[in-house]
Formats: structure tokens, sequence, C-alpha cells
């Protein structure tokens, strides 16, 4: 595989990472998230919703920067 | 029974406040924290029915300034979604106008969401934004004078404007304008004077920079007061919605006069008459909550 190539798919799955901890975030209350995930706080009912906006937002980013790197050429903006 | 915790009175002062002085570099925020100290009413920055007053007034602004550059939006979608399908951004400006308007939107949204409650809990007293403000307008002040050379006008508003923007902005360039935008959670610096600041440095004219900065503006508004929204139609909403609203419209029409104000002013002018505001406004608030 070219090295110009692995990046996308590099990219797209640290963008499916995270867009799944986002989901953890809206879905699980701030003690059932897993201890090693920012947020955790045993015995809290809280969501941490923010953290899953930011999550997210960062996923659909890497997941844009990925489209766009696997495309027939490189852009030239840059 | 519920209480009016803002007056009527008060809100329509405050949205007037709010909705220019949100597009005006000079610190909405630090205005209306120093403000209502001034004028001697008990409301705090912190305040939950302020915090929901606030999260209508900064909707209005967003909606607002969609309004206002409403075509320019429809245009930039559009290049967004051609260069999705062709998986390139090339030289298509209202593309690359658009994924710059991302890649400055992500990290003011990371930061704010991150630091808003840390800063504004920290940085809460008038006295502090007071003292912001005087740095806020030094860093206006800074940004025109570290600026290479104003670039010489070029003629042409819309499309013309939107093209020299994606022109002169790098990638890197919009990340930090973006990030930049953070140190607006500290009342008393200005989002737009960041960005603004941010636009000249990156080589742009002050009405392209205005321009550019409004446009970054208009997602991160919408979407802090979006994320907020729950606070204004849930119970910390209760005795706040009818104030909220009056000063919801009032926060329209200030930003409305205010954004074609600007957009005007800044086809002459520089940043350096809000420089100049923010620091004398700075020290005469300064001096007078000390006295006080």
């Amino acid at each position: 595989m070219p090295a110009s190539k692995r990046n996308p798919i590099l990219i797209a799955i640290l963008g499916a990472v995270l867009i799944a901890v986002a989901l953890l975030y809206f879905l699980q209350t701030a003690n059932d998230l897993p201890s090693f995930i920012p947020g955790h706080e045993a015995g809290s009912s809280h969501h941490h919703v923010k953290h899953g906006v930011a999550a997210l937002a960062l996923g659909l980013g890497a997941f844009a920067l990925a489209w766009f790197q696997s495309g027939p050429r490189r852009s030239t903006a840059e | 029974m519920t209480y009016a915790l803002i007056g009527y009175g008060q809100s329509v002062v405050l949205g007037l406040l709010q909705g220019f002085s949100e597009l005006f570099p000079i610190s909405s925020l630090g205005h209306s924290v120093i403000l209502p100290r001034l004028f001697g009413w008990n409301i705090h920055q912190n305040d939950p029915f302020f915090v929901t007053f606030l999260v209508a007034t900064h909707l209005a602004t967003a909606f607002v300034l969609l309004g206002f550059f409403w075509g320019d939006w429809v245009r930039i979608v559009r290049g967004m979604g051609r260069s999705l399908a062709a998986r390139e951004i090339g030289d298509d400006a209202d593309a690359r106008l658009g994924w710059l308007l991302v890649v400055g939107t992500v990290p003011a949204g990371l930061l704010g969401l991150l630091l808003e409650h840390a800063l504004r809990s920290l940085f809460a007293s008038p006295r502090s934004a007071a003292a912001f403000l005087v740095l806020n307008g030094l860093m206006l002040y800074g940004a025109e004078r570290l600026r290479h050379r104003a670039p010489a006008r070029v003629e042409g508003t819309g499309a013309a404007a939107d093209e020299r923007i994606a022109a002169s902005v790098s990638w890197r360039g919009a990340l930090g304008i973006g990030a930049a935008q953070a140190i607006a959670l500290i009342p008393g610096f200005s989002r737009s004077g960041a960005t603004m600041g941010g636009g000249l440095l990156a080589g742009l004219s002050n009405d392209d920079a205005a321009r550019f900065a409004f446009l970054l503006a208009t997602p991160i508004i919408g979407a802090a007061a979006c994320l907020k929204l729950p606070e204004l139609l849930g119970s910390s909403g209760d005795g706040v919605r009818g104030p909220a609203l009056i000063g919801a419209l009032c926060s329209a029409v200030t930003a409305y006069l205010a954004v074609r104000f600007l957009m005007r002013f800044f086809e002459t002018q520089r940043l350096t008459p809000f420089a100049a505001y923010c620091v004398t406004a700075g020290i005469v608030a300064s001096g007078y909550l000390i006295v006080a």
C-alpha cells in the first residue's frame, strides 16, 4: 500500500473511534463511562453532552480529512 | 409564583447592548459584566437566569448574521458540496472558504466547550473585565500595527470578497484565527476583535477581515446558543422567557444595524477607534469600580 494511502485509513479509523466515544458520552452517564475516558465520575448521573459534541466534531472533521486525502489527487490549497 | 429576575426595562437595555457589542470588537461579555455593576443592577454573568437571557440574545444575533450573509452561505455550502463530490477543493474559492470556516470553527468550539466554565468563573468580576477591556484595546491596536502593510482596497463585495479571503487565509491561519476566538471566553476580550485582528495579520484588508470574522461568528454563536437552548426552554428559563424574548428582539435590531454599519465602516476605516474606545472605557470603568 502506498504511504500516501495509509494516512486516510488511519485518520478514518481515528474518526470512527471519536464518533464511538461521542456516542458513549451521549448514551452513558458519567458513572457508567469507562474509567480511562475523561469525565468518568463514580456515582454521577450526569451526561457529558459537551464532551460528546466535541468528540463528534473531531470525528466528523477526521472523516472529512480522510475523504479529501483519499481522493483522486491531493488538494493544492496549501 | 415566578419572579421577573430581569426587568423588561433591563432586558431592553441589555438586549440592545448585546446586539451591537457582540459584533463590534469591544467585548459583549465584558460590557454585560461591567454595565450592570455600573448601573447598580443585581445581575451577574454567572447567574443561571442571566445565562439563559444571553442564550436568547445570542440566538437572535446568530439568526441576524445568517440572514445578512444568507446568499454567501448558500454559495459556500454549495461549494463545500461540490468539493465533497469531487473529493478535492482545488481552485473552488467557495469550497475553500467553507472549509476554512470549518477549520476555524472547530478549535474555537472545542476550546469553548472545555474552557468556558473555568474561564468565566475565574474572571467573573467587573474589575477584571474592565482590565481585560484595556488589554483588548491593546490587542486591536497591536493587530493594526503588526500587520505587514494594509493591502490596497479592491472593489467588490460578496463572491469577489470571498475569493480574496479564500486566497489570503492559509489553513494554519484559519486554525489560529479560530483558536484566537477562545480568548473571548475571558470577559473583556472580544471574539470579533480577535478574529478581525487575526484576519489583518493573515493579510486581509479591514473589510475582508470583518467579513471573515462575521462568517466565522455565525456557526460558533449559533452552536453555543443551541447547546444552551435547553436552559432557556427548561425550568431555569422560568420567569426569564418574557424578558429574554424582548432582549432577543432588541438584540436582533442592533445586531442588524451593527453588521450593516461595520461592513461599510471597515471599507475605509480601521480597528484603531475601537482600540481607543476599549482602552479609555476600560480605564474609566476600572477607576470607577475601584473608587466605588
